[in-house]
């Protein structure tokens, strides 16, 4: 037990990293959630490591100097043009279905990150793009997601009202005056925002876990908008401090621990709803 | 009366398809006016004009400066999310409330009122989603009441109702245009339901745009012509009843054969 406690005391900065990305992407989940949009966040987060590859296969070619050197500013260039393009309907109107897009989106930037990682001088094992590699996190990591996860949330507690507008009904949001796609794009914009700098340390599977699973578990427990927030981050949260304690004592890689244990949560939480006489 | 929207030979369509030409009616204070056709005649074109978000090939939409409409979109088009009737009501006041800022103690006060207005106010506690298809419908009148509008919108507001929840929605849209003098558009693709209710019919057919008193719009000659099948108008007890004879009809729903 005392090893288990300091072995976790030892990757105490990974679990903080952690916990950030798990507030941030259970909170924006919500509305990945309710504007069923959940393959978008797949797909963002697949282009994210797609840009990691990018910048390692173009760093190990001596090619791009800074923008390559720190794989992050690819990682966001090529995931905020994503979620640009997604917020501006992703291409929906030319004859293809929207979630056709996504999932030719998310097919081919998968590919492309595998096969740029394979030519990649500075490579590195692709599935660490699946996994993550949240042991990783350091001191420092955690200062740069909480640089990048406050200014969201806050920009979200903030404009709540608008985004939950936009969200729930745009023609009369436009009746009203509001600019229906600027807020679109912002919502999308911070997702990208989250998506990017989160997918460094998580991995596609985790940050994907994030933005889902906590969200569902929220909307079988609750029946209110903060409701289904409030149960959305404890969620995520419990799920990141179970599954790392849980990975230690029984050797299992983190990530995938953690997404057992939100994957448990929401089954009780299905559970609990299945058997509550008020539902 | 003042026109409160006036087209002048606007034309209307997206990109470079022609929906509709050369339109020039006025929308005048106090009107209420129905905007009938069948799917995809224009309908929602005219309304998008009006509503200011799509602006006319050629001519003119004119909306008289500061004018404010309560637009009650189709029940369908609103996303399921976990919010209660008063959550969906205060809404309506979210442009007055402003940027950032949380609805007051007033704007939950006058959504409550605007329950009250459209008989619902019981129901302020309940989840939207919970509610059958009238209920959710006088959730989104009240919604649009609250905003104070001019104007009030609505968009096919019985499409898939039963008779009892038709009835009793018209009645109530017919209690706001002359209880409270309010100003009513309503789009509906049933000439039936319409015609009973409104002061104005705009028939929109297959690039055809007729706009008059219901009855000149309602008789047989006229709707016959616009649809290009033998129409027949009735009334019964004052309620007018409008449908196609019987026999041939041919078209781009094929051929009805005659019944033996």
């Amino acid at each position: 037990m005392s090893d288990t406690l300091s072995t976790i005391l030892l990757v105490r900065e990974a679990l903080y990293g952690a916990l950030v990305i798990a507030l941030a992407c259970s909170v924006l989940g919500v509305y990945v959630v309710l504007r069923r949009i959940v393959f978008v966040g797949a797909a963002l987060a697949q282009l994210s490591s797609a840009g990691i590859a990018l910048a390692l296969f173009l760093s190990g070619l001596g090619v791009g100097g800074e923008l390559t050197h720190h794989p992050v500013n690819m990682a966001l260039i090529v995931t905020i043009a994503g979620a640009m393009f997604f917020g501006l309907g992703g291409g929906g109107r030319r004859g293809v279905p929207p979630d056709a897009v996504i999932g030719v989106t998310y097919a081919v930037a998968a590919a492309a990150g595998i096969l740029l990682i394979a030519k990649a001088r500075a490579g590195e094992a692709h599935d660490i793009f699946l996994q993550g590699n949240i042991l990783g996190i350091t001191q420092f990591d955690t200062l740069v997601l909480l640089a990048v996860a406050v200014p969201v949330l806050l920009v979200h507690y903030v404009f709540y009202k608008e985004f939950l507008f936009v969200s729930f009904d745009r023609e009369t949001a436009r009746t009203l005056g509001y600019r229906v796609t600027f807020w679109n794009l912002l919502l999308y914009l911070t997702l990208g925002l989250v998506i990017a700098y989160a997918m460094q340390f998580a991995g596609v599977m985790l940050v994907f876990n994030f933005l889902v699973l906590p969200a569902v578990t929220g909307l079988l427990l609750s029946t209110s908008m903060r409701g289904i927030f409030l149960v959305a981050v404890a969620s995520a949260t419990l799920s990141a401090v179970l599954g790392f304690s849980l990975s230690v004592p029984f050797d299992l890689p983190s990530g995938p621990a953690i997404i057992a244990v939100s994957g448990a949560l929401a089954l009780l939480a299905w559970a609990w709803r299945r058997l509550s006489p008020r539902h | 009366m003042t026109a409160l929207v006036t087209f002048d030979k606007a034309t209307l369509g997206y990109g470079r398809h022609v929906v509709l030409s050369d339109l020039s009616f006025e929308i005048p204070e106090g009107d209420f006016l129905g905007l009938v056709g069948p799917n995809g005649a224009g309908k929602t074109t005219v309304l998008r004009a009006i509503l200011g978000s799509l602006e006319p090939m050629s001519g003119a939409v004119t909306v008289r400066p500061g004018l404010r409409f309560g637009y009650v979109p189709q029940r369908d088009s609103v996303e399921n999310f976990p919010l209660r009737v008063i959550d969906v009501v205060l809404m309506g006041r979210y442009d007055r409330i402003g940027l950032g800022r949380r609805p007051s103690v007033e704007d939950k006060r006058r959504a409550m009122q605007a329950l009250e207005h459209v008989g619902i106010a019981h129901l302020a506690g309940q989840q939207l989603s919970a509610l059958s298809g009238g209920q959710k419908q006088r959730t989104l009148i009240a919604r649009a009441l609250v905003g104070e509008p001019n104007v009030l919108v609505l968009d096919e507001p019985t499409n898939g109702m039963d008779l009892v929840s038709t009835t009793s929605i018209l009645s109530l849209v017919r209690d706001l245009h002359e209880r409270d003098n309010l100003t009513v558009l309503m789009v509906s693709h049933a000439l039936n339901e319409v015609a009973n209710y409104v002061n104005r019919i705009a028939l929109t057919l297959e690039g055809a745009f007729r706009i008059g008193h219901v009855d000149e719009i309602v008789n047989a000659g006229l709707l016959s012509s616009m649809y290009g099948i033998p129409v027949e108008v009735d009334a019964i007890h004052g309620h007018r009843i409008i449908v196609a004879k019987r026999g041939r009809v041919t078209g781009d729903i094929g051929t009805i054969p005659d019944r033996p």
